[in-house]
């Protein structure tokens, strides 16, 4: 078996084991092998996800060892292509013609038999291993199929998914311990007898739900057409949607659920017409190239980008007329007929968008944020899985695998969405007091530097922190729900405090995460060791993205994109600020409530063992910043667009950073960012440990900026006013259309047909029965007339014959000529 | 003296005619009525024979002459039938008295 | 193996004959006579596996007749040039085998039929001839009786086993789809002495796309002849503003006939504008195309705003029929004629009609689902109220987990079989017309919201708010089986498609030459020139 097929069996068993754990875990009870109060089900559970994580982890280490460990070091040849071009600004150019777009690649790749395609020949280590499952349909031409693409970012996001998914199970089996009764009771549900709702639990049924998420998540990850990562995204939204709803007796929670999936729609609503753009105008769904019976199919990468990673534009001046004409995998410009095959410029940015704007549903970015708050109602762990590390971590990696699609122009649109989402969703985070509310925001607010960081052309930079940040989000989650658990679901900080003394670890392995995503160092500490600074994952990552907004900025004059490199900038102060907020508050000080802080205890071992795993992680995972390999495996998918310096003057006038001019402004982007952090964290302790000022009577001051903040920006009512309210109006409207109108319409036209039926029974009995009636009775009458002749009397009939007989006569004599 | 021709003939038929119809007009004794019905015939006979004289249709109006009084002979039998259920009836051959045809 | 002239008579008048020996029945054996006609469904289903079974994916030529398998005529009205012709492609095959799926589930479905049984059972068995014979005849005069032959016994399923406004249901149902039948009526006369007397569809399609030299209708022969079926087949379909029969026939007519009326009744608008408004009327339906995908888009919104207003269960999944049958519309007439013959057009009409095809098959399983799980909850609590549902989840689990599948199935969730009809139907727009194609899927946002807010009201929640609270007893077995073989054709759908696409797509593709080389006469002509 050659390396691809290694993969690809094992990345699939990895991806189809949690639906086989789906199904019998759903099923637990109703085959019978498992009990209500049995842990059975979630042991399979993690069973599979575990097995998954041991397979996607054989797969990157044989993956490793495949290409001789190539992608693990950080002799990163990014770097060494901007820098054998150092200062020639048009050295790009000069690129030799690499296959797929991938900076390096020495030649261009041979495609395997079957329908395989790697992006490279054997003798190399391919950039990427792809194939197809089976074929969902056929038109001509037109084939739907569902595919796999593995290349070292599939492998990272697999490993990272199921690893921090297992994590989630083990924490799991400790936090839903309460469904493991026949009587469960439900505090936040409300009878109106005033006592609460009890039913049974629901153990086996919350695992099923988390491992169906774990297929979809994988699948989506796996996906090697963009049609297919549509159908997992969906996937993911409804297993969203289920694990939102999970307390499905709770009112809030079944409509946070449909909040999530309606708004996610909204997003989809996009996607889909991106699907369609791609559709009609590429005539494919795939991202790679296959050969079948010597026909090349090309893909949509090669399609926009040909063999050396630039898009083909056509010279017109006028924005709506220019195209992007296609090319195949050797970069020859297709034909069909005589004309060459071509994609309007304003198009592709449209497909671009389109498919963007399902990344901004899913990634909870600015304007569809607002569902990812209200989410928190699912249990802890999936706010974890679900809600910070994998599924709206998604739309990040959408952004980033179809990067190659992008035209600069919606880059620009990716960052500033990006860049304002952040900003945000930091001041939100800021006045909020429910501590999974917290984390949300600071979800949303990470997940918009992703997008900015891809935005602004530092495409790995944007993944290197989707990766670090799944590790110390999904660990402060599950440090939150330490803390509900421990506090017997409480959820508001403002009834917290001094917890770390009942809950050491939860509390130490919860600042190692926001130390992370506060993004603190030790500057000169680490600098001998890894040439980097000392720090947590979070820095490095964060670092990295500040460094390309500010080389971005430092390329475009126009001062608007100043924006996209001091709004982050700020919003790192911020972001220090509230994540140290959340933990004085909750750890340190005095307890404000002195009957929750009596309760609290530390969690079994089961439930902690998790948060040192992954503090672990969140700690180390990034070692080295971006010499390290974890930036390096990525880096290693990096496709000629994010690596090079990128221009365009069609719509908006871009430069995109090439890796050159990011490391150019790394120390000073560097310098600020850390700067910024420290400001924040400074003022937290200041604020809220030390309490130098109350904070409350900052809040009175300000009591119009705060009360909007709570109010979440005011989205939430503006949506209801402007979409909800309007879409139930013309709802009804529709309604009554039907039932005033065209039902009216239809009764009328039946009450005219009576009305009309009348008149004519009126006319049938009038008129035409009238008229034989008249004919019948003038005869009778008539001859009634005639009775009175009919004297009997002898004498005068026969005085009539005489008469009549002379009358004839007279007649006879004076009618007839002579 | 000229000799009698057919215009004598039919000169007395139309009188006896007319005397018979008159008779049957006039009369209100059932008899009277028949004797009017025998004028009238006879008158009607006379024109038969008259015209069977005068023109050459050969015996034709002799033979219907003699066939309508052999009807009126038959005719007379029944009518007097009639008019003696009539009398015992009616007490009376008054033919107004019969009017119970009337419409 | 039966020959092909008996198993596909069979397969249309079994049903029939089945009812007969239940004329003989005793009135009270309710069990006897349930078993009886179940016993005929499923025969009928049977037949419709063997077709399958028979169908052959790769024919060799000699087995078709212009594209049908297992052609057969007879001569039966001579005098008028009727023939009692039954052939079978991959255009009736899925929807025959739907037939018989759909119907055999209903009777399973009609067990908690009480009234009248004997005459239900035979009424229904009736109505199954009919639907067979719609999609199976390919005479127009044959199609057009089986047509009113399905309807009568429809009438009286409503009338007298409905609810409560069950006549005025009924009496709507009938007039609608008898004045479709009139507008039918008169388009089959026109073309019947349009083409030289002929009912046969097959001829009548050639005629249609100018193959017969002898006969050749007009382009506003056409037009008149199209529209005129075209309303026939939408008061079916149905489509925006033929669409208020749906709600009330659903509403009133019992469970089983119900998923009947969805799964069945609504795809013979679809079928009837494919197989014969199309073919026959070439030039007319690329004349209304545009027309055709608005109404169709506008379907979609209108029936999903009109089900984000209901009230009333059932009636919900009445309009959601509306919006879901408005993508079979949209994906039949996205035909746009290229410059030239096998423009690359062609391949997203091909897609459309496929789709179109596709999202019938599916909708026939989701609709008739979703149907059959609010005729579950209304056998126990009588009565369809929204809002006075709740907490369904906590009392029937198993079953609420079967409904959401089902309704997600409905929802177009990906995997499950709505999905694949609506993307591609949607997919299939751009290329006609983009604004279009933006509201179509505009379309998916609102599905969601009223999906999932019904979900919400009817399952989720503490409690349950209505009356008769204790009747909602777990599922029984019967129903459990009906739910299962839905949702299982659902998921089986929605993961291979290409199922179904395999027998769909070589038909479609000759019906879309065929029409598209047909609006291209002169290119035609020089091509035989060229040839010659």
């Amino acid at each position: 078996m050659d390396t691809g097929t290694v993969l690809r069996n094992l990345l699939t068993l990895a991806w189809l084991l949690p639906l086989a754990g789906f199904v019998a875990e759903i099923y637990a009870l109703q085959l019978r092998w498992s009990h209500r109060l049995s842990k059975a089900p979630a042991q399979l559970a993690v069973a599979c996800i575990g097995a998954g994580f041991l397979c996607s982890l054989s797969a990157l280490l044989y993956w490793g060892s495949q290409t001789g460990w190539a992608g693990f070091s950080p002799a990163d040849h990014g770097h060494h292509a901007s820098e054998e071009h150092h200062g020639d600004e048009h050295a790009d150019e000069e690129m030799p013609p690499a296959d797929a777009l991938h900076p390096s690649a020495p030649e261009a790749g041979e495609h395997a038999a079957e329908g395989e395609s790697h992006g490279h020949t054997p003798a190399h280590a391919p950039k990427f291993y792809a194939g197809t499952f089976y074929k969902l349909a056929t038109f001509g031409p037109l084939e739907i199929t569902l595919d796999w693409y593995i290349d070292s970012l599939t492998l990272v996001m697999f490993t990272m998914v199921t690893f921090i998914a297992t994590c989630i199970h083990l924490f799991a089996m400790g936090y839903m311990k309460d469904e493991l009764t026949e009587e469960y009771e439900d505090h936040e549900v409300h009878l109106p007898g005033g006592h609460h709702f009890t039913r049974p639990g629901r153990f086996h049924r919350f695992f099923a739900f988390l491992s169906l998420f774990c297929f979809a998540m994988l699948g989506l990850v796996l996906a090697g057409n963009i049609f297919q990562v549509f159908i997992f995204w969906e996937l993911v939204g409804v297993c969203s949607f289920l694990l939102i709803g999970f307390y499905v007796e709770r009112h809030s929670a079944s409509t946070a659920a449909n909040k999530a999936f309606i708004m996610n729609r909204v997003g989809d609503f996009g996607f889909l017409i991106g699907l369609m753009i791609l559709i009609t105008s590429l005539g494919t769904f795939r991202f790679f190239d296959v050969t079948e019976d010597h026909v090349e199919k090309t893909g949509l990468f090669s399609l926009v980008r040909g063999n050396d990673g630039k898009l083909d534009v056509s010279d017109d001046k006028s924005v709506v007329q220019s195209v992007v004409y296609l090319r195949d995998s050797q970069g020859h410009r297709l034909v069909d007929g005589t004309t060459p095959r071509s994609i309007s410029y304003l198009l592709l940015i449209a497909a671009g968008l389109g498919v963007f704007a399902g990344s901004i549903g899913k990634s909870a970015q600015f304007p569809l944020q607002t569902w990812l708050p209200d989410a928190m109602e699912g249990p802890t762990p999936v706010s974890a899985l679900v809600h910070s590390a994998t599924m709206v971590a998604a739309g990040v990696y959408l952004a980033g695998r179809f990067y190659p699609m992008f035209p600069p122009e919606v880059l620009l649109g990716i960052a500033y969405i990006g860049c304002i989402t952040l900003f945000v969703a930091a001041t939100i985070a800021v006045v909020a007091t429910d501590i999974k509310k917290v984390l949300a925001y600071s979800t949303i607010s990470q997940l918009g530097y992703m997008m900015l960081g891809i935005g602004v052309g530092g495409w790995a930079a944007g993944l290197f922190h989707l990766v670090t940040h799944a590790f110390f989000k999904s660990l402060m989650f599950l440090c939150s729900g330490s803390v509900i658990a421990g506090c017997h679901h409480v959820q508001d900080m403002r009834q917290m405090g001094g917890l770390r003394h009942k809950m050491p670890l939860t509390a130490y392995t919860m600042l190692v995460g926001v130390i992370a995503i506060a993004g603190l160092a030790i500057p000169g500490v680490g600098n001998a060791l890894f040439g980097q600074a000392l720090a947590f994952s979070g820095f490095h990552s964060k670092d990295a993205i500040v460094a390309s907004a500010l080389a971005f900025t430092e390329l475009n004059s126009n001062q608007l994109h100043r924006l996209l490199f001091v709004v982050p900038l700020v919003t790192a102060g911020i972001t220090a600020f509230y994540m140290f907020r959340l933990w004085f508050m909750t750890f340190a000080g005095q307890p404000r409530d002195e009957h929750v802080y009596e309760h609290a205890h530390e969690n079994p071992a089961i439930m902690t063992l998790p948060l040192v795993v992954l503090s672990l992680l969140a700690a180390g995972c990034a070692l080295g910043g971006e010499q390290g390999w974890l930036y390096s495996l990525l880096s290693y998918s990096e496709t000629v667009p994010a690596v090079e310096r990128l221009a365009s003057e069609r719509v908006a006038s871009i430069v995109l950073p090439s890796h050159h001019d990011v490391h150019d402004v790394h120390g000073m982007a560097g310098g600020l960012a850390l700067f910024a952090a420290f400001a924040g964290t400074a003022t937290a302790y200041l604020l809220y440990c030390r309490k130098v000022v109350d904070p409350d009577d900052i809040r009175r001051q300000a009591g119009g900026v705060y009360d909007f903040l709570v109010d979440k920006w005011r989205f939430d009512t503006l949506y209801d006013v402007a979409f909800v309210r309007p879409c139930l109006v013309i709802g009804s409207w529709c309604q009554g259309f039907d039932q005033k109108v065209l039902d009216v319409v239809l009764h009328a036209s039946a009450a005219i047909t009576v009305v009309v039926s009348k008149w004519e029974r009126t006319f049938d009995e009038g008129m035409i029965d009238g008229l034989v009636n008249l004919v019948g009775n003038s005869t009778t009458n008539f001859g009634r007339s005639l009775r009175v002749v009919q004297t009997g009397r002898l004498r005068q009939y026969v005085m009539w014959i005489a008469v009549g007989v002379v009358v004839l006569f007279a007649a006879l004599f004076t009618a007839l000529p002579k | 003296m000229e000799p009698v021709g057919l215009n004598a003939y039919l000169f007395v038929g139309a009188v006896l005619f007319v005397c018979g119809i008159v008779c049957m007009a006039i009369k209100r004794n059932g008899i009277g009525v028949l004797m009017g019905v025998e004028l009238v015939l006879n008158g009607a006979n006379l024109n038969f024979v008259a015209f069977a004289r005068y023109t050459p249709l050969g015996l034709d109006g002799q033979v219907i002459a003699l066939f309508v009084i052999v009807l009126a002979a038959a005719e007379a039998a029944v009518a007097l039938a009639i008019a003696l259920n009539f009398y015992n009836n009616h007490l009376s051959i008054d033919v107004d008295r019969g009017s119970e045809l009337q419409g | 193996m039966l020959s092909p002239e008996y198993l596909l008579t069979l397969i249309v008048f079994l049903p029939a004959l089945w009812s007969i020996p239940l004329l003989w029945f005793d009135g009270k054996a309710s069990d006897a006579i349930r078993y009886f006609g179940l016993l005929g469904t499923a025969l009928t289903f049977g037949l419709t596996l063997q077709l399958l079974g028979q169908y052959d994916l790769t024919p060799a030529p000699e087995q078709l007749h212009e594209g049908m398998q297992f052609y057969f005529a007879k001569e039966w009205i001579p005098n008028w040039n009727v023939n009692f012709s039954l052939g079978v492609d991959g255009i009736s095959l899925p929807l025959v085998l739907l037939t018989g799926l759909v119907s055999l589930l209903a009777m399973i479905a009609s067990w908690s039929i009480e009234k009248h049984l004997k005459g239900y059972v035979i009424l229904f068995l009736i109505l199954e001839t009919g639907m067979m014979g719609v999609f199976l005849s390919l005479d127009f005069l044959l199609f057009y009786i089986f047509w009113e032959v399905m309807l009568l016994p429809m009438y009286f399923l409503i009338g007298v086993w409905g609810g409560p406004r069950r006549e005025y249901a009924a009496i709507k149902f009938f007039l609608y789809t008898l004045a479709g039948g009139v507008l039918m009526l008169i388009a089959m006369l026109m073309l019947y002495f349009g083409s030289g007397n002929s009912f046969d569809l097959l001829y009548l399609a050639r005629v249609g796309q100018g193959l017969e030299k002898s006969f050749l209708l007009s382009k506003e022969f056409q037009i008149t002849a199209f529209l005129l079926l075209f309303i026939g087949f939408a008061i079916k379909l149905p489509s925006f503003p033929f669409h208020t029969w749906l709600p009330d026939a659903h509403v009133e007519a019992p469970t089983p006939i119900s998923m009947i009326l969805a799964g069945v009744l609504l795809k013979m608008g679809g079928y009837g504008i494919i197989r014969i408004a199309f073919p026959i009327c070439p030039l007319g339906a690329q004349y209304c195309a545009y027309g055709m995908v608005a109404l169709g888009v506008f379907s979609i919104i209108y029936g999903a705003f009109a089900a984000l207003a209901q009230t009333d269960f059932k009636r919900l999944v009445a309009y959601s029929s509306v919006s879901h049958m408005g993508y079979v519309l949209l994906g039949l007439a996205v035909w746009k004629v290229g410059e030239k013959a096998g423009d690359p057009n062609l391949h997203y009409w091909r897609m459309g009609v496929n789709a179109a095809m596709f999202q019938m098959i599916a909708h026939g399983i989701s609709s008739t689902g979703m149907f059959f799980m609010v005729g579950i909850l209304y056998d126990r609590v009588h009565h369809r109220d929204l809002n006075k549902f709740g907490g369904i989840a906590g009392l029937m689990p198993h079953y609420t987990g079967l409904a959401a599948g089902i309704f997600f199935a409905g929802l177009g969730l990906p995997g499950l079989c709505g999905f694949i009809g609506e993307i591609f139907s949607v997919l299939s727009c751009w290329s006609f017309d983009k604004t279009l194609a933006i509201i179509a899927a505009s379309g998916v946002i609102l599905t969601a919201g009223y999906i999932l807010w019904t979900m919400q009201r009817v399952y989720f929640g503490p409690v349950y708010k209505g009356p008769h609270g204790e009747a909602l007893v777990p599922l029984l077995g019967r129903e459990k089986f009906v739910a299962y073989v839905l949702l299982a054709f659902a998921i089986a759908l929605g993961v291979f498609p290409n199922a179904l696409f395999q027998y769909m797509d070589p038909s479609i593709k000759t019906l879309v030459d065929n029409l598209d080389a047909s609006v291209h006469p002169q290119l035609i002509e020089t091509a035989t020139t060229l040839v010659q």
